[in-house]
């Protein structure tokens, strides 16, 4: 374990030589913010609560939703098609490495420092430039918890579709679609309470909601017990387990058609 | 024992001959026109523990397939290959810890990082403990002498300083081989040497088992007793590297570029040549690159200079330079059954 250790390390570092990337996203970040502030004030138009949800708990979340979302990209995808095609991949077999473990190491390191270098600052803006008050309670606790199982889903869809370059020269296509779905079914722009009811009851059985829903409600709505929270976490981790086991497994048939470039 | 056991081992790529354009690349989707390539085509072989050998053959002969092989990283078509007795292929993550592998055109160091911290990631990687490493950092400072670019970024290192250290990294953890992919590739005379001389010490001072792969034969002859040449995915020669080097350490290639080159420059050169040497004289005549004309020379049957001095009288030659003979060369030569 401590060889991944230091290889999250050395991403993190990698992330601090290229720190002031850093303060685009984060000037990226809060005219996002500012530019969801009036459209949702606009479509609450002094309304107490539209789906059950508060002006204040919408806009936590779609906020939160912004700065999560760039924690929980892991480019896994990007990282193996471009290793592939530059055959650098063959650098990392010949270590006593895993693959997975490997990536995720890395995707882990890179969202430490983004953590630090993005979310924070944003959080603190949040608070402090849009007077957006962060509840307390049980949830809010929870949350680190619910966005480390929400990163190990994210990451194996990342990986999948990265190991799917094994196959094919390019994954690219493949790479954007998966974006968008991820994007659009996770309630990573909008909680998934304003999508209609049917497409709402569709989704609660797929895993993207438990990638971006799932701990932003935990933000959102702390103030309830273990009886709501423990349901849901234990929904994430079955995911996180279902799918790690998952692309191990399809990990061992691709990797006997990898072949690789150059040399 | 030895320690890399290989037998009619195979790596057979199957290749979509592609088509051209746009509507080629969208048909190329739906039908497959393959062919196969034999990378490696039924070699055998044998490394003892401590060795150097050198594996040698033209662009494409398959030496980086076979490398590939050995470290567990491509799986063999057919074929039987053991390092230390253990299968590479099924045994990737436990056989890694005993090899160390430079591949020459990438590097294994953190492109963004300093130095050292490449190095120290892989000391947790391979479990290396701090006692150990202190002591190996020491011996590549003695050897290699690269303390001051520790704390430098790895892009910003030179070809051969970043080689250097990528070479010093892969004997970091004691491994029992290490692989030299086209350790010396791109490098200038001074730097080869520095090279050879760090590989030659670490082999000496570890006894670790080296497979090095190269396009100079210098490089071979500096440092390998063995020599194992490859072409198309079989083996022309496997046996010790003097009776190679005796044979072609005394050949010459004249790189000439003559006025008015034309399609009977070739043969008129021949036919002067042969009048004046006689027809087993040891000078055979080829264009192998644009506007070059290369006259390979045996210095033990017909003296280089008395060549020289004749094609300058009767050719306008207007640029020479002097090398030792290319790979390409030795092999053509061992088809021709130099080596027999
Ligand atoms: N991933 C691959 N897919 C298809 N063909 C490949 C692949 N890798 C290698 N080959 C083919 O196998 C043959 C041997 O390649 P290899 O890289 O082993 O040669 P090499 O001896 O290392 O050559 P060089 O000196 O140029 O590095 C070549 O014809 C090459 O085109
Ligand atoms: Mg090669």
């Amino acid at each position: 374990m401590r060889s991944y250790w230091a290889l999250a390390r050395g991403s993190f570092m990698v992330g601090l030589v290229y720190r002031f990337g850093f303060l685009f996203s984060i000037l990226g970040n809060i005219i996002y913010l500012g530019v969801a502030y009036y459209l949702w004030r606009s479509i609450y138009q002094g309304a107490e609560t539209l789906r059950g949800l508060t002006f204040n708990e919408t806009y936590l979340y779609v906020a939160l939703g912004s700065t999560v979302f760039i924690l929980l990209k892991t480019y896994a995808d990007w990282e193996i098609a471009y290793e592939i095609r530059e055959g650098i991949i063959a650098v990392h077999l010949t270590k006593p490495l895993d693959l997975q473990l490997l990536m995720l190491a890395y995707s882990l390191g890179a969202t430490l420092m983004n953590l630090a270098a993005i979310t924070l600052p944003t959080v603190l803006i949040l608070t402090l430039v849009f007077k957006v008050s962060i509840p307390l309670g049980l949830g809010l606790a929870l949350f680190p918890l619910s966005l480390l199982l929400a990163l190990l889903i994210s990451f194996c869809f990342d990986y999948f579709v990265g190991l799917l370059a094994f196959y094919i020269d390019s994954n690219w296509g493949i790479s954007m679609t998966k974006e968008i779905i991820i994007t659009v079914l996770s309630g990573a722009l909008i909680p998934l309470q304003f999508f209609p009811a049917g497409l709402q009851a569709v989704l609660r059985w797929l895993p993207f909601q438990a990638i971006y829903h799932t701990p932003l409600m935990l933000v959102t709505r702390p103030d309830q017990g273990w009886e709501t929270f423990l349901p849901m976490l234990g929904v994430q981790a079955t995911w996180a387990v279902v799918l790690v086991v998952l692309t191990r497994l399809f990990y061992g048939q691709a990797i006997k058609v990898l072949r690789i470039a150059g040399g | 024992m030895s320690l890399i056991h290989i037998q009619d081992l195979s790596k057979h790529f199957k290749i979509l001959n592609r088509r051209q354009g746009l509507g080629g690349a969208f048909r190329d989707l739906f039908s497959g026109d393959y062919r196969t390539v034999r990378a490696v085509d039924g070699i055998a072989l044998d490394i003892q523990p401590g060795e150097i050998v050198g594996y040698i053959g033209p662009n494409g002969a398959g030496k980086s397939t076979t490398i590939k092989m050995m470290t567990g990283i491509l799986k063999p078509t057919a074929g039987t290959i053991t390092v230390n007795g253990q299968v590479p292929y099924a045994n990737r993550i436990r056989q890694a810890q005993i090899m160390g592998v430079v591949f020459g055109q990438r590097t294994q160091l953190w492109w963004d990082l300093p130095v050292i911290e490449s190095f120290k990631i892989l000391k947790e990687i391979y479990r290396v403990d701090q006692a150990t490493f202190d002591r190996h950092m020491e011996v590549f400072e003695k050897l290699v002498g690269l303390k001051e670019l520790y704390s430098q970024q790895v892009r910003t290192l030179s070809l051969g300083q970043r080689m250097l250290c990528d070479i010093s990294a892969s004997f970091l953890h004691n491994p029992q081989v290490v692989f030299l992919d086209e350790p010396t590739i791109g490098l200038d005379v001074s730097i080869k040497a520095k090279i050879r001389s760090v590989v030659s010490e670490l082999n000496r001072v570890r006894g670790t088992t080296i497979i090095l792969t190269t396009h100079d034969l210098g490089d071979v002859e500096a440092l390998c007793r063995r020599i194992i040449i490859l072409d198309k995915g079989k083996i022309l020669f496997d046996g010790p590297t003097k009776k190679v080097t005796s044979l072609f350490g005394a050949y010459r290639t004249l790189k000439l570029q003559i006025d008015d080159f034309d399609d009977t420059t070739l043969s008129s050169l021949r036919e002067k040549l042969a009048g004046r040497f006689g027809r087993d004289h040891g000078v055979t005549v080829a264009s192998i690159e644009e506007l070059w004309t290369d006259v390979t020379i045996d210095q033990a049957r017909t003296p280089l200079s008395d060549v020289l001095n004749f094609i300058m009288k009767t050719f306008p030659v207007f640029d020479v330079r002097i090398v030792e003979i290319s790979m390409e060369k030795v092999v053509q030569q061992v088809y021709e059954g130099a080596l027999g």
